[in-house]
């Protein structure tokens, strides 16, 4: 998408480093048929190459091609430039040149062509590269450049409101597929000129561009550095979404946890930018990656600073208990209807006791058992064809629940506590934290299971000495509890209201910027009291 | 590294760590609060002048390390060597505590062995994650623990369950005993115990040393506050009870009932008490380890291994959870622990002192070597 001049020879850069380049670099030559032969060849003579010669009127007739790629660029503006092109070709200039050398080629730069974005190249890879970008490339005879022009465009999908990261206040739109998009929709929300993108092109295969963006003087320089030092070292044929890059630049390979946030708002994504952090757009996928980033960001949802802070404060608690839920909930229940049953108030022990009378298995199985079918009913609701929905749902709530349950299989309570799980995963604004939830959930079943209260506490310990080893970019991720960053804690649990909110992070943000509003902006009462 | 904040909650943590568990001073009967604030007293002095001083005559270097440098390369391997064996069975003390109390408590039929080996899995995985993780998990736990003891006083408060009338009369048999069940079992266990901080203090992120002083006494004197009114509280609801029961102050949460429905929070407690021993033997733990990768010059995850593997067999020589306290609060605190808590670190201050030109020649020739920042992670 970006094809001025930098960005295609820092994807030739990229290319010449993996070893990928299979001969020397072919210059243009003086010969136009020779130059689009070997053009064609390049980039392997597909039907979709579209070549359209011309003859120039005023230039003793010289030939030059237009070539590009049909379906990846813009159809209007090739169809307006060509317009222009051939208007000009048939135009007898021998008064307005006079005294000059014809040059056929400093004529379009200077004087035809009606595209904006204009650039040169000198051999056939960069040619053929920047056509498979989607630019148009104009090839002189006897010229020994060629003209890169930007149409890029094409068929893609409509700015639409985020699929997976819904508010009910806030803006609908979410990124889409195409880089540029999804840069213009950062730029319009922080129209600063301190708004840096830095494009990098990662896979040799499928060249994709990835955006590095950050603004200057906010974001620590140590952070940028290092985003672009891991995103240079990787090397590898393809990148289809943003999830091959994360699982190469994150700090720690094994780890339930997520160290990098994704997000496809572009809202959420200013926000990060303006609170320090590193945006990494991949071109091909509407998820942004986000980092540096803490445990505690993965609870925080775009809508907590739209809507009024005290009920974002509280749906943050809400999300955190639910988080613990959705881990917790079936060990402990596990643990003590197993070892621990002296916990329970009498009335309930006993209710408890009557349903699991029946019951043919240990409680561990008996949670197993209808976690996993929750998880293969959550997987099929996902991979299956919309048509299937309703037949689904009546399989999964009749027969799975209310049948298991009458036929003796499974307690009314492991249902109870099954689908209470469920639930509050869904809590969790971030999906890749969820995820660690279920993952984790099933290993503290087993230690609950078999060491009750203690097995789960071993585990949680474990959990805690993981999470205080994790980093994100270098930065700890059990910030600002471990270690504890008082001024921050404005913004984990409690979201205090905005004008009470001066600095900017600490530790994420650069420290020497850290002021984002002015003081006393408290609404007060009218002095007069009128 | 590790901020002040993190040392001053690490020091918080580990004194109080499984001195919950006990009532300190119990031979003094119902002034066993006097004992106990006779004890924290002693260790103030015992720490600000004799622990902190060698620190702070050393402050780059680490009890290992300084033994290295005052004592010669044997004499100073020796003594060395000595610490790691003292702070591996303090560890062994706690692994086994944790362990008892858990099948006393939550797991009757589960077989000691293999929760300690659970318990020296989960010290382990903290210890190799380095110092910076551990005292990062104490940030995370302070909190939690400090809210549970909140509620479980509130709790006690509420029900009517302490009766400050059970502190009377005091001193009834004069000043006496409160003074010999404090000295020195009280310094022994825990103040005393902060020589293992000789092993920690160099890594705290300061600009001058004397900071690690004001905070370390300040956080000393909290710790020493709160587990004397925690003496105060079991005391008060249990009376005379209080010297009988294993866990006096689970005992004394055994009374606590809201209503009908919330009856037993004991379990809930154990939990706490286990979190707190948890800090305490990982903290043995990593003190051994980094002090045995000192020694040996190797990185401190593999000196994890073999302490772990000793902390885990050692558990296994105590017979019995009384036989472990009984061998601790009859021995050790009175004959043994004060040597590596008094006397060497006295005698190690002294020849520092003397020996003060060591330091001003030494300081060309040392500088902290490379593989002292792989410890510090």
């Amino acid at each position: 998408m970006p094809n001025d001049k930098n960005t295609i020879s820092s994807g030739k850069q990229n290319s010449s480093l993996s070893g990928k380049v299979k001969q020397a670099e072919q210059v243009l030559l003086p010969d136009l048929d020779v130059n689009l032969e070997r053009l064609h060849r390049f980039l392997g003579g597909g039907e979709d190459i579209a070549c359209r010669t011309l003859q120039h009127r005023s230039f003793d007739n010289t030939r030059y091609a237009l070539l590009y790629i049909d379906g990846i660029v813009e159809g209007t503006s090739i169809n307006t430039m060509l317009l222009s092109l051939l208007d000009d070709a048939n135009n007898q200039y021998s008064d307005s040149v006079s005294g000059e050398t014809p040059d056929l080629y400093r004529h379009l730069t200077d004087r035809s062509i009606a595209i904006g974005r204009l650039s040169e190249v000198s051999t056939i890879e960069q040619a053929g590269y920047a056509m498979l970008e989607g630019c148009t490339v104009l090839v002189v005879d006897g010229c020994l450049r060629a003209i890169v022009m930007d149409t890029c465009g094409g068929k893609t999908r409509a700015v639409e409101e985020p699929s997976s990261q819904t508010v009910i206040r806030g803006p609908k739109e979410g990124f889409t597929e195409n880089l540029r998009t999804n840069t213009s929709l950062i730029r319009r929300i922080i129209k600063s000129p301190d708004l840096r993108f830095d494009y990098k092109v990662i896979g040799h295969q499928t060249r994709t561009n990835v955006a590095v963006v950050y603004l200057e003087g906010i974001a620590e320089q140590e952070i940028v550095k290092e985003v672009h030092r891991r995103l240079d070292k990787i090397d590898i044929d393809g990148v289809l979404e943003s999830g091959y890059i994360e699982e190469f630049i994150q700090d720690r390979a094994f780890t339930p946890f997520p160290l990098l946030q994704n997000t496809e708002r572009p809202d959420t994504a200013s926000a990060a930018l303006l609170e320090g952090q590193v945006v990494i757009i991949v071109s091909g996928t509407p998820f942004a990656l986000v980092a540096p980033v803490t445990f505690v960001k993965f609870f925080q949802s775009s809508e907590d600073y739209y809507q009024r802070y005290d009920i974002a404060t509280f749906l943050r608690i809400i999300r955190m208990a639910s988080f613990f839920i959705s881990m917790l909930l079936p060990s402990l229940y596990i643990a003590i209807t197993t070892f621990h049953q002296e916990m329970l108030p009498t009335s309930l022990l006993i209710s408890l006791a009557a349903q699991r009378e029946g019951i043919p298995f240990p409680a561990l199985l008996e949670a197993f058992l209808m976690e996993i079918t929750f998880e293969i009913l959550r997987e099929a609701g996902v991979r299956m064809p919309r048509i299937i929905g309703p037949a689904i749902s009546i399989v999964g709530a009749l027969v799975l629940g209310q049948a298991a349950v009458q036929a003796g299989i499974i307690s009314a309570a492991m249902v109870i506590v099954v689908s209470f799980t469920a639930i509050a995963s869904f809590v969790i604004p971030a999906v890749n934290m969820g995820i660690a939830a279920r993952l984790i959930r099933f290993v503290l079943m087993i230690l609950a299971g078999t060491f009750g209260l203690f097995g789960i506490m071993s585990g949680l310990m474990i959990l805690l000495a993981h999470l205080c080893g994790l980093r994100s970019f270098g930065k700890p991720y059990m910030m600002p509890f471990a270690p504890f960053v008082a001024s921050n804690l404005k913004d984990v649990l409690l979201r205090v209201p905005w004008w009470a909110m001066r600095k900017r992070p600490l530790n994420i943000s650069s420290d020497n910027n850290l002021i984002r509003e002015g003081t006393g902006q408290k609404p007060k009462p009218d002095q007069e009291g009128a | 590294m590790v901020t002040l904040r993190q040392m001053a909650i690490m020091v918080i943590l580990f004194l109080i760590g499984s001195s919950s568990l006990f009532l300190l001073g119990g031979k003094a009967e119902r002034d066993a609060w006097m004992s106990v604030a006779v004890g924290v007293l002693a260790g103030f002095v015992l720490i600000s002048f004799v622990t902190l001083q060698i620190q702070r005559l050393e402050p780059d270097r680490n009890l290992i390390e300084i033994f290295k440098l005052y004592f010669g390369k044997v004499i100073g391997f020796v003594f060395g060597f000595i610490y790691v064996i003292y702070f591996c069975y303090k560890c062994t003390r706690n692994v086994r505590e944790f362990a008892d109390l858990s099948i006393m408590f939550l797991l009757s039929d589960t077989p000691l062995s293999v929760i300690m080996l659970i318990i020296c899995i989960i010290g382990g995985y903290a210890v190799m994650g380095g110092l910076g993780v551990f005292f990062r998990m104490a940030e995370v736990l302070l909190p939690i623990l400090l809210l549970i003891y909140a509620v479980i006083y509130m709790l006690l408060i509420f029900t009517g369950t302490i009766d400050l009338g059970r502190l009377l009369p005091i001193l009834e048999k004069g000043f006496k005993p409160v003074w010999d069940s404090a000295i020195p079992e009280i310094i022994s266990f825990p103040f005393g115990e902060m020589v293992l901080f000789l092993m920690f203090w160099r890594y705290i992120d300061r600009s001058s040393f004397s900071q690690v002083i004001k905070v370390t006494l300040n956080s000393y004197l909290l710790a020493g506050v709160f587990i004397t009114v925690m003496n105060v509280v079991i005391i008060a609801s249990l009376g005379s009870l209080a010297g009988w029961s294993t866990v006096p102050l689970l005992q004394a949460t055994t009374f606590v009932a809201i209503g009908d429905v919330f009856e037993r929070f004991d379990p809930l407690v154990a939990l706490l008490f286990f979190t707190a021993v948890y800090v305490k033997l990982t903290a043995y733990y990593l003190g051994a380890s980094l002090a045995l990768a000192y020694l040996l010059r190797i990185s401190l995850r593999i000196a994890a291994i073999p302490v772990g593997i000793g902390i885990f067999f050692g558990s296994f020589w105590f017979k019995s959870y009384m036989h472990q306290v009984n061998v601790g609060f009859e021995q050790n605190l009175k004959y043994h622990f004060p040597i590596f808590q008094i006397y060497i670190p006295l005698l190690l201050l002294i020849v520092m002192l003397l020996r003060s030109g060591v330091r001003s020649s030494s300081k060309h020739q040392s500088q902290p070597s490379s593989e002292d920042s792989n410890h510090a992670k």
